[in-house]
């Protein structure tokens, strides 16, 4: 035949390679369903995109009332904006990561008939939590100058560790995802699992509060008080971070976005009749 | 989908030229799924499982050593039972789906007819369903704004496109949903059995599109239980079963050849049955009835038949002691209990005599009038005056009419009258 054939299932790269191929391939349809989940959210609420910001301002103010009135922790400056900024990075983390999850199984119909990378939904997800982010980020800004809390040129460095902390949640996205075409009870687990992971990284409380018997687990061995503490340096702490607190973020940010994608496409040819 | 439409465009499709270039082709094709053998619908179920190592996973193969080839421009059919492998086949295709062993070789960008509402969002307007279902497709966003007129067009939507899809009717989703896949002009469509979505003028609308495709050289793959819709469409199809090609090739003799055996299977269930025990059985046995043969023209036994058709009905009989002119009747009911007929050897004159021993008598249906139905036949035995039942078998002796690659022209209601139409002016 003298065409060559635009499809051959003999002629394969590895699956993580191949699901990285469909996925530049199909950035549109990315771009797409990011549309679509941003459209969506505020299509029919009145506030519209004022629900993005007031969210994370809403539970800073309870938080801020909770603990730093009554039990006065002490933080460099004022508590607001160091709640602010943590919830922010995490609310990042457990929206994109659940997202993932419910918008694969949502799509599993079409992942049957169509063929469509399948980690689409996935990257939507960090699509939309990125355009969430950001519109979060100047409520942020604003609290900052109301606080007083220096502000500097290391400000520009914060793409930095949303990009790690956008690794670190397509990762573990990926993999939860997996998980839930499966069985569909770990999307309920894993709401409880953010929660107490939650509580137990350094972000309503600061961490010179953390007894030293537990430092070990929740901060040496938990990941996302690295991609955290690395969020708020440029914000809150303005400065550069040190090497010693930039590479465990990247370590642990490259390793799960590899497992992660590793093992999904490696599971998501069962997809097909599993959803 | 109503034949009329479909026979309208048996010309058009008969003339559309095929290529002798190959656009889809499977080589030796196996598929396996492996699948847990007990359900385990909790993580924590199996986690524990596991940790007793408990999980066993059974796997079974969906395709067996399947090769097909698709040519450039046909429309070619897929037919046979539910899990047979016709949808593995398509998934396949749709490249949704790796086999396991085997090649699959596409040429040409891969459209599936989406079921309604797949891939829609109730949120967006249409115009926001469209630019997202055309990304799926592999468009991008301006590609699909140039589409998005004709589209709206075709769908009949008007001024809804601005509309969220939540007001939608379904069969304004149904018709978008076509609009869209078929507007892409993909080169290879895949419709798995939901032409009977919309009103009848959409869905002649759908088939002209259809037609008007493969006229510009599309490759159509259709899955469907309508063996008419086969006929009318396809110049080929292939027939699966458990995962391997029975039969394929051209598409009228591949039907023919299924509903043979979708015929034999019935009439071996159906004979089962009716050698079964009667439990509907009564009377005193003063005359039995020993057997009941449904027969065709040729005195065979024979359990399905067309409408049309010559039915015989065999009764044999033991009478155990002499006795005058008895009385032998049969009863016809549909399945629904729907009392059809109920004659008998008195009602129509005829006088058995005095009768001893064995004999038989011949119930004969020269033209058979019922439509397509399952019907059961009872048959009785009692004495002149019916105040004395010798024997009764209720609706033990079933039989079946079915009209599908018969050319009858009546399908709806119980039978037909041989009405005739005419035309005054």
């Amino acid at each position: 035949m003298a065409r060559e054939a635009v499809y051959d299932s003999a002629r394969r790269g590895h699956p993580a390679v191949e699901e990285i191929r469909g996925a530049i391939k199909y950035r549109h349809l990315i771009l797409q369903l990011v549309r679509r989940d941003v459209l969506t959210r505020y299509k029919r609420s009145v506030l519209g995109v004022a629900w993005t910001l007031l969210n994370p301002l809403g539970m800073m103010v309870v938080l801020t009332i909770a603990f730093s009135n009554i039990f006065r922790f002490q933080t460099p400056y004022s508590y607001s904006a160091y709640v602010l900024s943590g919830l922010l990075a995490w609310t990042f983390f457990a929206q994109t990561t659940t997202a993932a999850m419910v918008n694969l199984v949502w799509g599993g119909g079409l992942l049957n008939r169509i063929y469509i990378p399948r980690s689409s939904f996935a990257l939507a997800a960090i699509g939309t939590g990125l355009v969430n982010l950001a519109l979060a980020t100047i409520p942020l800004l604003f609290i900052l100058l109301y606080a007083r809390v220096p502000i500097n040129q290391s400000i520009f460095f914060l793409p930095v560790p949303v990009i790690l902390l956008a690794g670190f949640s397509l990762g573990l996205g990926l993999f939860i995802s997996t998980l839930a075409v499966y069985f569909p009870d770990v999307a309920e687990m894993y709401q409880i699992i953010v929660t107490a992971w939650m509580y137990l990284t350094p972000i309503i409380y600061p961490e010179e509060v953390i007894p030293e018997q537990f430092r070990l687990w929740i901060t040496t061995l938990n990941p996302m008080y690295y991609l955290i503490h690395l969020f708020r340096l440029p914000v809150y702490y303005a400065r550069l971070p040190t090497w010693e607190e930039m590479l465990p973020a990247i370590l642990v940010s490259i390793v799960v976005l590899c497992a992660g994608w590793w093992f999904f496409s490696k599971k998501s040819d069962e997809f097909a009749y599993r959803i | 989908m109503s034949s009329l439409i479909a026979s309208k465009y048996r010309d058009i499709s008969a003339a559309a030229s095929t290529s002798d270039e190959e656009v889809i082709r499977l080589e030796n094709v196996w598929v396996q799924y492996r699948v847990p053998q007990e359900r385990i619908g909790t993580f924590k179920e199996y986690a524990i499982r596991w940790l007793q190592g408990r999980v066993r996973h059974r796997s079974f193969w969906a395709l067996k050593n399947v090769s097909l080839s698709v040519r450039r421009g046909e429309v070619f059919g897929l037919i046979g039972p539910n899990g047979a492998g016709k949808s593995t086949l398509l998934k396949l295709v749709a490249q949704v789906l790796r086999p396991t062993r085997g090649r699959v070789l596409v040429h040409g960008r891969v459209a599936p007819l989406l079921e309604i509402g797949a891939g829609f969002h109730p949120e967006l307007t249409g115009r926001e369903n469209v630019l997202l279902n055309g990304a799926m497709l592999g468009f991008t966003r301006r590609e699909m704004e140039k589409k998005l007129q004709s589209i709206v067009e075709f769908a009949e939507l008007g001024d809804f496109i601005d509309a969220p899809l939540r007001t939608y009717s379904s069969g304004m989703w149904a018709r978008l949903g076509f609009a869209v896949a078929t507007d892409t002009q993909p080169e290879i469509l895949i419709i798995d059995e939901i032409l009977s979505v919309g009103d009848e003028a959409f869905q002649h609308k759908s088939l002209e599109r259809i037609q008007s495709f493969k006229a510009q050289g599309a490759t159509i793959l259709l899955v469907s239980h309508s063996m008419a819709m086969i006929e009318q469409m396809c110049q080929r199809a292939a027939w699966l079963d458990h995962g391997e090609v029975i039969a394929s090739g051209d598409a009228t003799a591949v039907v023919d050849r299924y509903l043979g055996r979708v015929r034999d299977d019935e009439g071996k269930r159906l004979a089962q049955e009716s050698a079964q025990v009667p439990v509907n059985r009564w009377g005193d046995r003063t005359m039995e009835i020993t057997r009941v043969s449904i027969q065709n023209a040729q005195n065979v036994e024979q359990h399905v038949f067309h409408t049309g058709e010559t039915l015989v009905l065999r009764i044999d009989y033991l009478a155990h002691q002499p006795l005058d002119s008895p009385t032998i009747g049969v009863a016809i009911h549909r399945q629904d209990g729907v009392h059809i007929t109920g004659p008998n050897t008195d009602f129509a004159g005829m006088d058995l005599g005095r009768v001893e021993g064995a004999g038989s008598v011949l119930y004969i249906i020269p033209e058979l009038t019922l439509l397509e139905g399952l019907y059961n036949i009872s048959v009785s035995a009692h004495n002149h005056d019916d105040t004395q039942m010798y024997d009764y078998h209720d609706r033990l002796y079933p039989f079946r009419v079915d009209n599908r690659g018969h050319n009858i022209r009546e399908r709806y209601g119980l039978m037909t009258l041989k009405g005739q139409w005419r035309r005054l002016s």
